[in-house]
């Protein structure tokens, strides 16, 4: 009986949106006043998104858009019972590896018209960031902003142990040394941080050792390749030499933490953080950030928040108004002169650079040139899951690399395997 | 009058032991040291800077003071209308709560009636199931009634409890039957001998489920979030997990929000404290 | 509804005094808001649930009918089982402080003044919020700076990384857990505990007994159907354990949480982080039959020792 309602409200809502949209005749009279709901995870982030809210609303006065904040734990289960029950926000922020299951289930507003009626021009997007939100040919969702990696350090750390700062020169090598001079035990000191963590960490070293996390097709893994296995040892080898916390002190303090308490010398994460180092009094004139190292090659995984509709919005025209406005350069501006985060939309990431000038924020943007695309076949939230049950015993130096390499990689391959 | 009964018998054992209760005190004090250390932990934490909290080894009390705690949690956490939120969300539970289970309980307790076990044992297997498993049927309903994002919305479901029904039941059968008769006798109806005579009797016990009810509705934190898609109406928890999201291991800051956002409760439970204990004494829960 | 109500009405009531029973109408009445809101809220969700578990219901789509499929998988999983494993363990330590309880109720009895002291004290992290505690003791627990560890130091204990480490994790939300109950059980063993007639302790005094005698012979057997009803309490709950798991693990990189589920966390994590709720719906309804076995399992041991006077 229930999976009647799920199918039926599904189908109900979006066959009737489909033929209200193509139709035309869903447009609500112009002094109509209309809300949208606007959803994201990020406290840090929020007071931007309602600067961007307040910016379209000047120009909409008959729109209203209430920005609403999720605690990042609870985003994704309320979204689902949200969609499912046909409530969700009407616009809402989206990850690549969460976009499948909303796409092919119909959740999402398609905006191929609005992007051909408002020539909105893709090509100002990072494509790896476009690509993840086009489901079968339709964009479902404009990248609102990307992250590549970098590799995080603390210069009064360096300083003190009188180790060279990070540049674009290093290779695995130079981490390598670097973590092994920064390391002090006496001071509680480490030389970097080495989590079970894909995209800031070895999802980059894989395909720096060149080898692929998921191969083209989207049908089995590479994890137990020799590039795999390599990409996967750069972490284990730091552990084992003792020059990161252990996998059981990352999990109670986070390696963010961790680096922003000043424990760890050097972090290899996202750009996303870079608001959050700024903001903090004690990290400001000691934190930079620098390329990742390379390996065989230079590599980093990139991905970005995508700006969705919900199919099931009760005023589809405005609310793709709100998402093409989300997409544009003024909301693009906004996110990068408030120093937010970089946005996706080309030639406007100059003002988020000049925010922060203390950092070389310039290694994110430089790295488009040589990233990739997170991977996010099959049903990614489930086989992601699987990380930390298959390469803890690696990272704790219990099981050989290349053996929890494999197993690993046969439990993805058989999720990837299921649809 | 049942606290009196209570203080009466505690008065008549202490007279009726033998030897000092002195030992007796150094073992409890010893538990209650254990039972309080977390608190004082927070307390203390509290006042440290981030950067003393991840000091090692640890400092006991604050080196130098600061409120910095307080001031991120209440410019980050919009508390007083959070706060509306929790209280509205709790005096409507409590209220709706407190009737819907004491006229089943009496009915259960005291109104024999074809079927009565039966839905009775219904409302005893309703406790055995895990909460979680109700949350999104009980979703449905909300939405079809159009009462997503309202403040009634939050309160609903707890309105029905099994666990209260059961609770009021023991509090009713435990009653002696000779008053209800009396009224019956002087040509009162059921519903009057329930409202006038046999509801204020079971005070204590509405004084203990009130507590517990407040209890289970002031820490909810899944079913707020899932029934406030747009964001308003929120209660506390939901701000204080947001919290810990957002500032990791900001210890101070988050035992700040924990204690700012606990502390109503404690207060109310505080004040009511004697007729809980009560209530809990005087009737039922004997097993 | 009518027909089972016409009854009771004509049944000649009343008994001594002849004053009329209250008919079977009222009591349908008064137990009508509870019944429609137990129907609509518990009982239809809980069938719609136990239907799900018959079917492969992705998050948005179209379910199907998959017989038996989720439950032979379930018996099949070894996450499933590590959960099993870790919900009964969490449930023996949580049952390890019932004897505590006794104690300390039976302790608290004795005390005349301050009585009302210890309670409020002992029923504080009843009414703390479950975030705030989760909060609290995984500061504790640290393993680098918590509270737990600097404590230990002064005995020259090493410390462990109580959260963070699979092997402890369980056994640290044990003792969490038995702190967190301690304050409703006391009451409902204090409760039991006024019901003795203090005539048996005077007499059993007279003869000589101590106080540790009158706790087995008189307060132990007097007090055992409290002790059977928060035993009965107490499991149930434990089998529920989710709100400690959710809040002190749920952290980006928590590599000790792949070990430590509960059965209700696996269920939570099935049905709402991976789109599988029919699979997540054969999950609770294994654990509800855990849970009434468990039930009928402690009603059957009752006889041997719980003792109605």
């Amino acid at each position: 009986m229930k999976r009647k309602w799920i199918a039926a409200t599904a189908v109900a809502v979006t066959a009737g949106l489909l033929t209200a949209c193509s139709g035309g005749s869903g447009d609500t009279p112009k002094n109509e006043k209309v809300t949208l709901t606007y959803a994201n995870w990020s406290e840090d982030q929020s007071p931007a998104m309602k600067q961007i809210a307040a910016e379209f609303e000047k120009a909409n006065p008959n729109i209203t858009i209430k920005v609403q904040t999720l605690p990042w734990p609870e985003y994704w289960s309320t979204l689902q019972v949200g969609a499912a029950g046909g409530t969700a926000p009407d616009a809402f922020w989206m990850l690549a590896d969460h976009f499948r299951e909303y796409a092919k289930g119909g959740q999402l507003l398609d905006l191929t018209d609005t992007i051909t009626s408002n020539k909105i021009d893709m090509n100002v997007y990072p494509k790896p960031v476009s690509d993840s939100y086009t489901y079968e040919g339709k964009v479902f969702a404009l990248p609102k902003d990307f992250d590549t990696n970098g590799l995080w350090y603390n210069k009064a750390l360096f300083d003190a142990a009188g180790v060279k700062y990070p540049d674009d020169t290093w290779t695995w090598q130079d981490v390598q040394e670097a973590a092994k001079k920064l390391t002090d035990p006496k001071k509680g000191v480490w030389g970097i941080a080495a989590p079970i963590d894909a995209q800031g960490g070895f999802y980059n070293t894989i395909l720096q050792a060149g080898g692929n996390i998921i191969n083209p097709d989207g049908s089995a893994s590479d994890f137990a390749s020799p590039a795999g296995i390599a990409g996967l040892k750069f972490w284990t080898d730091l552990q084992a030499a003792g020059e990161s916390p252990t996998l059981k002190q990352l999990s109670d303090t986070e390696a963010v933490s961790m680096f922003e308490n000043q424990k760890v010398a050097m972090y290899t994460s996202g750009a996303y953080w870079a608001l959050r180092f700024y903001k903090n009094p004690d990290l400001k004139d000691k934190v930079d950030v620098a390329p990742l190292p390379q390996g065989v090659k230079r590599a980093t995984v990139t991905s970005g928040i995508g700006n969705a509709g919900y199919a099931g919005s009760k005023h589809p025209e405005e609310l793709k108004k709100f998402l093409a406005f989300l997409g544009g350069t003024k909301a693009a501006e906004i996110q990068a002169a408030t120093g937010t985060v970089l946005p996706a939309y080309q030639g406007t990431q100059k003002p988020w650079l000049d925010s922060m000038p203390e950092f070389h924020l310039q290694v994110f943007i430089d790295a488009i040139d040589y990233s990739v695309p997170l991977p996010v076949a099959g049903n990614a939230s489930e086989w992601q899951g699987l990380a930390p049950q298959f390469l803890t015993p690696a990272w704790d130096g219990k099981k050989p690399v290349e053996q929890a390499a494999k197993e690993y990689q046969d439990a993805v391959d058989q999720v990837l395997a299921k649809k | 009058m049942a606290e009196s009964t209570v203080r009466r018998t505690s008065r008549a054992r202490r007279g009726g032991r033998t030897g000092s209760t002195w030992p007796i005190h150094v073992l409890l004090v010893i538990a209650v040291v254990f039972m309080v250390v977390p608190f004082v932990w927070q307390l203390l934490t509290v006042f440290k800077t981030t950067a003393e909290v991840t000091r090692i080894p640890p400092t006991i009390l604050p080196a130098d003071f600061s409120l910095h705690s307080f001031e991120t949690f209440f410019s980050t956490v919009p508390f007083w209308s959070m706060f509306a939120v929790s209280a509205g969300s709790l005096v409507l539970r409590v209220a709706g709560q407190i009737v819907v289970a004491a006229l089943a309980g009496y009915a259960f307790a005291r109104i024999p009636f074809r079927g009565s076990k039966v839905l009775f044992g219904l409302f005893i297997v309703m406790l055995m199931v895990p909460s979680q498993l109700f949350l999104i049927g009980q979703f449905q309903l909300i939405r079809d009634l159009k009462l997503l994002d309202t403040l009634p919305a939050l309160a609903i479901p707890g309105l029905f409890s099994a666990f209260g029904t059961f609770l009021m039941r023991q509090a009713f059968l435990t009653m002696p039957g000779d008053y209800e008769e009396a009224a019956r006798l002087d040509g009162a109806n059921t519903f009057q001998v329930f409202w006038h005579v046999m509801l204020p009797m079971a005070r204590p016990m509405l004084a203990a489920l009130a507590v517990l009810t407040g209890l289970y509705s002031w820490n909810d934190l899944l079913w707020p979030l899932i029934v406030s898609p747009s964001g308003e109406n929120r209660p506390l928890p939901v701000g204080l997990a947001g919290l810990q999201g957002q500032f990791g291991t900001d210890y101070p800051t988050l035992m700040a929000g924990a204690l700012v956002c606990s502390i109503p409760l404690v207060i109310v439970f505080l004040a009511l404290q004697r007729q809980f204990f009560a209530g809990i004494a005087s009737s039922g829960l004997k097993g | 509804m009518t027909t089972v109500a016409t009854k009771p009405v004509r049944r000649p009531t009343g008994r001594r005094t002849g004053v009329s029973k209250p008919s079977g109408w009222w009591g349908l009445a008064f137990i009508a808001p509870a019944t429609i809101g137990l129907i609509a809220l518990y009982a239809w969700p809980f069938v719609s649930t136990l239907l799900k578990s018959f079917q492969d219901v992705p998050a948005f789509g179209p379910a199907t009918f998959v017989g038996l499929d989720n439950y032979t998988t379930l018996i099949g999983d070894g996450d499933f089982w590590k959960a099993f494993r870790n919900s009964a363990l969490y449930t023996v330590i949580i049952l390890l402080g019932i004897p505590l309880a006794v104690v300390l109720a039976s302790l608290i009895e004795q005390v005349g003044r301050g009585r009302a002291i210890y309670r409020v004290l002992f029923f504080l992290p009843v009414v703390t919020l479950p975030v705030a505690i989760g909060m609290v003791w995984r500061f504790i627990y640290n393993g680098d700076f918590g509270l737990l560890n600097y404590v230990l130091s002064w005995f020259g204990i090493d410390g462990q990384f109580w959260v963070a480490d699979p092997r402890f994790t369980i056994y640290a939300f044990g003792v969490v857990g038995i702190w967190m109950g301690l304050g409703i059980n006391l009451i409902i063993l204090g409760a039991g505990l006024q019901a003795i007639p203090k005539a048996l302790y005077e007499a059993s005094s007279l003869d000589g007994a101590g106080r540790v005698r009158q706790f087995f012979h008189i307060t132990v057997p007097l007090l055992s159907p409290s002790i059977f009803f928060v035993t009965i309490l107490s499991v149930i709950s434990a089998l529920q354990m989710f709100d400690l798991l959710f809040i002190m693990l749920r952290g980006v990189n928590n590599t000790a949480l792949t070990d430590s589920k509960t059965i209700v966390y696996l269920f939570y994590e099935k049905a709402f982080v991976q789109f599988d709720q029919g699979y997540g719906a054969a999950i609770a309804i294994v654990l509800l039959m855990v849970i009434m076995i468990a039930t009928a399992l402690q009603f059957r041991l009752q006889r041997s020792w719980v003792f109605y006077g």
